[in-house]
């Protein structure tokens, strides 16, 4: 691999792990304030709330998952290494 | 007398009955419980579904990958459930532990050539049409 392809797949690398953990990161700290505020008024339902808190949690989390598994293949497993 | 006013206390005012909430308490953490075991057992469903299917069409090697990156799923969803549990009791955040999950699946992966990356990462990801299929049936 040459140094611009290294170099290319590093800066890459730390985009698609910054950028992509940006947007989860604040929609999963309004989703578990809202949770928390959620099962503060209505104790009652907090079993429905934790389970719809996974789940958004589940979907939100693999955005970042995705990210973090383009960098770890630009990293570790690079398809334009030569 | 003063033992009339505290029962009728305890009897009326929702705040001061411990045993009452202790148990509701209960009764929401073993259906958050069941959630969890309802969505993991659909996930084995699906794993072993998707193993067959792939040791047939594509052989041991991706099978074993799929087969993996399923187990590393189920974990990973463990992890995250365990921390929405602790959520606004023992914890104020969601820790961010299960996220090394993936990162080990993949170096793993990249380093081991009996793995192949692509069928692991397919296999991860099967506890996501386990929880839509899931939050279909019983929404």
């Amino acid at each position: 691999m040459d140094s611009i392809t290294t170099a290319a797949s590093v800066v890459a690398a730390g985009l698609a792990v910054g950028l992509g953990a940006i947007g989860p990161g604040i929609g999963q700290g309004s989703a578990a304030q809202g949770a928390v505020e959620g099962i503060a008024r209505q104790p009652e339902a907090e079993g429905k709330i934790r389970g719809t808190l996974l789940l958004s949690f589940a979907f939100m989390e693999s955005l970042t998952i995705y990210g973090l598994v383009v960098a770890l293949v630009l990293l570790f497993a690079n398809p334009f290494a030569g | 007398m003063a033992s009339e006013r505290v029962d009728n206390c305890s009897s009326h005012d929702p705040l001061l009955d411990i045993d009452s909430s202790d148990s509701s308490s209960g009764v929401k953490s073993d259906e958050y419980l069941e959630l969890q075991f309802r969505v993991f057992r659909l996930t084995f469903l699906l794993t072993i579904f998707s193993v067959g299917i792939a040791g047939f069409f594509w052989g041991i090697q991706a099978s074993a990958s799929l087969f993996i990156g399923a187990l590393s799923g189920i974990f990973y969803f463990r992890l995250l459930a365990r921390g929405v549990g602790r959520l606004g009791t023992s914890s104020k955040i969601v820790g961010k532990v299960q996220l090394l999950v993936p990162v080990l699946l993949v170096l793993v992966s990249s380093r081991f050539p009996q793995l192949e990356l692509i069928p692991a990462l397919l296999g991860f990801v099967l506890y996501k049409p386990a929880l839509i299929i899931q939050f279909l049936i019983m929404p």
